[in-house]
């Protein structure tokens, strides 16, 4: 290969690889900011299909796509609220109770499928923005100024939460609960409104990511659409050490090697194709496993605050 | 298959067929065998879609030898009241193959493969032997996803092929619908199997090799009438019209006179044996 047709190629990948890592941007953040006040919620997966369905039911039915995303993002929080009530209130093991919330929204999202739509259906689509003479500029138009909204408005979210996060008194309360909730709770923060408050703030962003999915990647619904994204944008938030940063480089990392294991199948490899294709999660397994960094975890992950407890 | 079973409902009416049911999504081969002996003695035909439930069938068609099971993609058919289909996707995949070689401008086709597994390695199979019999330089691209019903990986790895040259697409499993979709945006072919897809995209999907599961149904039923509740391959061939292959009306133009002619005679050649198509 000449060296230019490498750079091209390393052009696609990059450009692909930014665009397709937005709903995982989306999920993962919304995820760490669940964990970081304390709370895991695997439902993310479920989140995310019942999100992705309610926005393109909607694009679909209403062509209104801003609709869809709105009621999807709505639908989103109603499911954060119910995790918040069950995983809270209630005091549920969080782990069952986020399953429970996936199987729900997987099955949720498919009956209403089949009930509403029950068919291939597929709509224009968010378009990709054309800003102007950015867009025109070699290379970098197409890298960086050619995407649709929802791109800018993920990759905007990394610096807007990790400001959110450590520079204002909320971020703080956040990490407060999410570590030594009875020290936050003494100085008077109210814990449990932290934590649902970040629950429902984490699942309208899921619902976010699994509305990018169906109205601005795929264009269409189908039954598991998601395939397990959302557990992805879970794993992610452990890669990213609980940083935005550190997830935005996971999320990176990870469609970038989706996209070189689909460039390198096609080469002509005689490679197993089944080894190819996992690569991408071994590469993220791997760097989880030597990644060492101490007191990252949030320590009041997954305990649910009581107040009157005394052990 | 569901769509077959209710169009030869409506076509020979409520006293043929008088009651369907149907259930989807059942997770694992455990909630299909009670799902099937739920059904067995209410039912005269249970039809079992997946190659996975081989064992289950097994089981469930010992303890209700008057009805009938079917099940596939497979050929074992363990007992005299078991049908096993088994769609020769190959060959319809041969003459998608022909179709490609001759529509691409690039000289690149592309397969959006699920998983190198069954129907998937038979179609793919047919599908390059296809191309290869009309041209040897026409490059194939051949990419899996992993996965059956990933919508969105089997649009990235369409879109994936594209971006590197190909503009005539193929492959099998219900995730192809995301890869279609990507064929259409970028204004390139598409050549699918299983069902008639062209209303899905109109100007994209050149031809669809269909599975006549409707016939087969209407084979067991007439079967049944006669006394004989299974305890047969069926195979799906263009031979016994399980199989057939249809062409877009609206992408006629990318069909000549010449093309349509070797199309024809290569269906009769593989009615006839005359091509085989060999698969490992």
């Amino acid at each position: 290969m000449a060296i230019n047709e490498i750079l091209n190629l390393i052009l696609r990948i990059l450009t692909v690889a930014i665009a397709v890592s937005a709903p995982y941007l989306f999920a993962a953040i919304g995820e760490m900011f669940s964990q970081k006040s304390g709370v895991l919620n695997l439902g993310v997966e479920g989140i995310m299909m019942l999100g992705a369905f309610v926005a393109f039911y909607f694009a679909w039915a209403y062509e209104s796509i801003l609709l869809g995303i709105i009621l999807a993002v709505f639908v989103g929080a109603l499911m954060g609220l119910l995790m918040s009530f069950v995983s809270v209130t209630l005091k549920a093991k969080q782990g069952i109770s986020g399953i429970g919330l996936y199987m729900f929204g997987w099955g949720v999202a498919g009956t209403l499928f089949r009930l509403f739509i029950g068919g291939v259906e597929d709509i224009a689509g968010l378009p990709n923005l054309h800003l102007g003479f950015l867009s025109e500029l070699p290379i970098l138009g197409k890298l960086l100024f050619s995407h649709n909204i929802l791109v800018y408005l993920a990759f905007l979210l990394v610096p807007i939460s990790w400001y959110v996060l450590y520079k204002t008194s909320w971020g703080l309360k956040v990490r407060a609960v999410g570590s030594t909730p009875r020290a936050a709770d003494t100085m008077g923060t109210n814990v449990n409104k932290i934590r649902y408050q970040c629950v429902i703030l984490g699942s309208m962003l899921a619902a976010l990511g699994g509305a990018y999915l169906s109205v601005a990647q795929a264009n269409m619904f189908a039954n598991d659409l998601v395939a397990g994204r959302g557990f992805i944008a879970v794993a992610l938030v452990y890669f990213g050490r609980w940083k935005p940063f550190g997830i935005l480089k996971g999320a990176m990392l990870f469609s970038i090697a989706n996209g070189f294991q689909r460039w390198y199948q096609i080469s002509g490899s005689t490679f197993p194709y089944e080894v190819t294709v996992i690569f991408p999660y071994l590469l993220i397994i791997i760097v989880l496993a030597l990644s060492h960094e101490k007191f990252a975890e949030p320590t009041a992950l997954t305990v649910p605050y009581d107040r009157e407890f005394k052990g | 298959m569901y769509d077959g079973v209710i169009s030869l409902k409506e076509e020979l009416g409520e006293k043929k067929i008088s009651e369907i049911s149907y259930s989807e999504n059942l997770y694992d081969a455990v909630q299909v065998g009670s799902a099937m002996r739920e059904y067995a003695p209410n039912y005269d035909i249970v039809i079992a879609h997946g190659a996975q439930y081989q064992n289950i069938v097994d089981d469930v068609a010992r303890d209700f030898p008057n009805t009938t099971f079917a099940y596939g993609t497979a050929y074992n058919a363990m007992h005299n009241n078991v049908y096993a289909y088994d769609p020769n996707a190959e060959e319809g995949a041969y003459l998608s193959g022909i179709i490609a070689a001759h529509v691409t401008k690039t000289g690149i086709v592309g397969i959006v493969g699920p998983v190198e597994a069954g129907d998937a390695i038979k179609y793919n199979t047919g599908f390059i032997q296809g191309v290869k019999s009309v041209s040897s330089n026409v490059e194939i691209k051949v990419g899996y996803t992993g996965s059956f019903g990933d919508t969105v990986a089997a649009r990235e790895m369409a879109e994936t092929q594209i971006s590197e040259g190909a503009d005539v697409l193929t492959g099998s499993a219900q995730q192809t619908v995301g890869a279609i979709k990507a064929a259409e945006e970028a204004g390139v072919y598409w050549l699918s199997t299983d069902v008639d897809q062209s209303s899905l995209a109109p100007n994209t999907v050149i031809a669809s090799q269909v599975l006549n599961f409707k016939e087969v149904v209407r084979y067991m039923i007439n079967a049944r009438a006669d006394g004989v509740y299974g305890g047969e391959h069926l195979s799906l061939s263009f031979e016994n019209g399980f199989l057939s292959y249809k062409l877009n009306e609206n992408l006629d133009n990318l069909i000549d006179d010449e093309l349509h002619a070797l199309i024809n005679e290569n269906i009769e050649k593989l009615k006839s044996g005359e091509i085989e198509i060999e698969i490992n």
